[in-house]
């Protein structure tokens, strides 16, 4: 009986040596990305980046929402805060009590292009028609020009920093309508709208692809110059939130100003953002 | 009730219970069958010549010999649909001529400042220039010759410009969407500026993916909206139809003859996707990060999770009086064990990271102890259970022969219940491999490499479950690497299985020893 424990003792032993053995041997810094899924795309690309042309730092990219982005930071438990929103008062007084103070970096510009089924004939809506069909009292694509087809709304949860700014810039604080569906995610907006013939939506520009159609909003489309230059009405920034400002020369000082490179701002091109910066 | 109802009770009552199994079959086959089939879509699939190029590339795999002859073949093979490429922007940029001399004869006619401005301009669409250069300076020139006071004297060349650009801008956007779908296709074209993202570097290296773009490259697909009272009707025209007469028109049918040739699709045993890591957010490589981090969070929980179990169950089956205390501590056990597990990771997130602070961010081990706790009631239920199973006399006769009471629980109740414990630790070794909730706020990221067992203590890491959802729900390209989490999803099953596998074997190991 007792060699059988032993033995028991020793494949125990021999795994978890093995594991050890596996795991890649490698120490190096690690910074830790938090945040929202619209930043997402951005942020893994920026992490790719760094991590190929720094070998040893190990950057970890969380998509959670800005929401759960501000929250870490103020915790203390992430380095880099994406959010596609900027920070409320309450977060920023709750950063300042837990001896945090956030610094923004402004990493690229997205418009907020509202999509519908490319089988719907309709083009363009004003940001006013928009936000009735948010608080329900428009409720069928009849009465703007399209299909005899009841609405679907569909909107982000309201922890994502793109549905704050989708209420500011839209709805001017009115109430998004009880039979709108919430979901978590750009990715699951695009999967319900290309899916649903009747929905509409809205995301970040990354997540926009031939299989929904980005609407023109007051005849405006949401292109690069037209985002850049303020006049199509659904747009903002794209921030990096860090604690102070990173010692200069630092990694995540070099990470949060990749955008200001022309590495970096192809990085943004690609991925379908808008740079603040033009090469 | 007299025998003939007895019988058919008895008849339907196995007709019952046949049918409970037919059923439990057939959701297995439903659910296993695309699991297995899909899943091994992504270790097994006919690579083409542009995965092999990744691999190499990225991963140092396979022969330098192999990939440069291989590219040279199909350098060969793709030169000819360049090449059209190149005599029909020819064509183009040759009908924007007339407007080029026009405004040369302009400039030498008009001498002075307007024709340094002009001549400056003009040499930006030199003879290699390409035909978007060529438009935008065409634009320019227009712009600044309209911007001139007097400019009434140039409205000749200004109509010259203006008709021909359009002209032509029409016929270099639909071959701007070719080249787009072409690039899909095959990766960059001849003379495009190197992209930064890796996803641009390469071209399809699925063969599935690479008809899927095939299609989307001989067919442009439209919506047709013209009946205005219903939704449009999706529409599919050859894009060769726009491009009748010109050079551009062979080029769809020599792709569409010589795919196989362009992309050389190999059957091929891509093993490394799960010892690789992934580049360029999961579009290349495998999974290892995703692997080691499932197996570390798995590992670690049980680390905690079985010593406290075993010693929890010892104790109250054991030691603990049966006092109402003790009774109480059950039905707690038993109401934890049906908490839902998103709750336990909001419970690890507020304990264990922002209270205890056991890692300054997410980590492996804040993910460990979270799972730990979730899967601690199975493993005390399951222990008890067996503890109790064990006869009675065992106890009495190690009591009878002087073995003190720890002495009895350490080489006869133990060694008895292992087989029992054994059970419930498996059990939840695979509840705790594929629970994806209590790590989202502990342990799991999206993107990360592979980190070291040392590293765990206070790095988080990306871990199958969570990986599987991030990727369905979150991922901006989702459709183009379904294959990545269809084989994410195949080897969770398979690691939860395989673990189950070796926990099997080792209880029949041990029940046959202990049986003599």
């Amino acid at each position: 009986m007792k060699r059988m424990f032993k033995k028991i003792a020793n494949c125990t032993a021999a795994a978890i040596a093995a594991t050890v053995m596996v795991g890649t041997v490698y120490a190096g810094e690690t910074i830790v990305m938090d945040g929202s899924t619209t930043v997402g795309p951005l942020a893994k690309a920026f992490a790719e980046f760094y991590m190929r042309q720094n070998p040893g730092v190990n950057i970890t990219v969380a998509e959670s929402g800005s929401g759960n982005g501000a929250k870490s930071i103020i915790n203390k438990t992430c380095q880099v805060a994406n959010m596609s929103r900027f920070m409320k008062d309450t977060e920023f007084k709750a950063a300042a009590d837990a001896g945090v103070m956030p610094v923004a970096h402004v990493v690229a510009l997205d418009g907020l292009p509202i999509l519908v089924h490319p089988s719907n004939p309709v083009r363009n809506l004003t940001v006013a028609q928009v936000r009735q069909i948010f608080t329900g009292q428009i409720t069928n694509w009849k009465q703007v020009g399209g299909p005899d087809l009841g609405i679907v709304c569909v909107s982000r949860d309201t922890n994502s920093g793109t549905y704050e700014c989708f209420n500011e810039l839209v709805m001017n604080k009115e109430k998004i309508s009880d039979r709108a569906e919430y979901v978590g995610s750009n990715g699951a907006i695009r999967q319900r709208v290309q899916s649903t013939p009747a929905a509409i939506g809205y995301a970040g520009l990354a997540f926009v692809d031939d299989t929904v159609k980005a609407l023109t909003i007051n005849g405006i489309a949401p292109t690069a110059a037209n985002v850049r230059d303020g006049s199509y009405p659904i747009a903002r920034p794209l921030f990096m939130f860090t604690d102070g400002y990173p010692k200069l020369g630092s990694h995540l000082q070099r990470l949060v100003t990749l955008c200001l490179t022309e590495e970096g701002n192809s990085l943004i091109k690609e991925t379908g953002f808008i740079a603040t910066t033009d090469y | 009730m007299n025998l003939h109802t007895r019988k058919l009770l008895d008849r339907s009552f196995t007709a019952a219970g046949f049918f409970a199994i037919v059923m439990m079959a057939c959701a297995l086959i439903l659910i296993l069958y695309p699991i297995i089939s899909r899943g091994l879509g992504a270790y097994i699939f006919r690579a083409t010549c542009e995965h092999r190029r990744v691999q190499f590339e990225e991963f140092q795999a396979g022969s330098r010999q192999e990939i440069e002859r291989e590219a040279a073949e199909i350098a060969a093979v793709r030169q000819p649909v360049f090449d059209m490429i190149a005599a029909h922007e020819k064509d183009l940029k040759a009908e924007l001529q007339e407007a080029f001399d026009q405004v040369r004869a302009l400039a030498a006619a008009e001498g002075g400042f307007l024709q340094r401005s002009l001549e400056r301009r003009l040499k930006r669409a030199h003879a290699d220039a390409s035909l978007e250069e060529c438009l935008a300076v065409l634009s320019d020139i227009r712009e600044s010759l309209k911007g001139q006071y007097d400019h009434e004297r140039f409205i000749g060349v200004i109509g010259v410009i203006t008709e021909r650009k359009q002209r032509v801008e029409q016929a270099a956007g639909k071959l701007s969407d070719m080249k787009h779908a072409l690039r899909d296709l095959l990766g960059p074209l001849p003379g495009d500026r190197r992209p930064e993202l890796l996803r641009s570097h390469y071209g399809q290296t699925r063969w599935d993916r690479s008809l899927h773009y095939l299609d989307k490259f001989l067919y442009r697909y439209d919506w047709d909206y013209t009946n205005a009272e219903n939704t449009g009707v999706k529409t599919r025209t050859p894009r060769a139809d726009e491009f009748r007469g010109t050079d551009l028109e062979p080029a769809f049918g020599y792709v569409r003859d010589n795919i196989e040739a362009m992309m050389q699709p190999r059957l091929t045993f891509y093993w490394r996707f799960l010892t690789t890591d992934s580049r360029d957010a999961h579009f290349f490589g495998g999974i290892w990060p995703e692997v080691l981090g499932t197996f570390y969070l798995t590992i670690g929980a049980m680390l905690f999770a079985i010593p406290m179990g075993v010693i929890a169950a010892i104790y109250l089956c054991e030691y603990a009086r049966p006092t109402k205390t003790v009774s109480l501590l059950r039905s707690c056990m038993s109401t934890l064990a049906g908490v839902p597990s998103i709750v336990f990771g909001l419970f690890g997130l507020a304990f264990f990271l922002n209270t205890v602070g056991v890692s300054d961010s997410k980590s492996v081990l804040a993910g460990s102890l979270t799972l730990a706790l979730m899967i601690l009631p199975t493993v005390i239920r399951a222990s008890e259970e067996a503890i109790l199973a064990v006869p009675f006399t065992y106890k009495e006769a190690a009591l009878g022969l002087g073995a003190g009471r720890w002495r009895t629980v350490l080489t006869v109740i133990l060694p008895a219940a292992l087989p029992g414990i054994l059970t419930g630790i498996v059990i939840s070794m695979g509840r705790a491999a594929g629970e994806t909730a209590p790590i989202i706020f502990t342990a799991a990221v999206s993107v990360g490499l592979a980190i070291s067992p040392l590293q765990a203590l206070d790095s988080p890491t990306p871990a199958l479950p969570w990986n599987i959802y991030n990727l369905c729900t979150e991922h901006e390209a989702v459709d183009e690497i379904r294959h990545v989490q269809f084989g994410m999803v195949f080897t969770l099953v398979a690691l939860v299985l395989a673990l189950n596998i070796i926990a099997i074997a080792l209880r029949a190991r041990i029940s046959r020893k202990l049986r003599g």
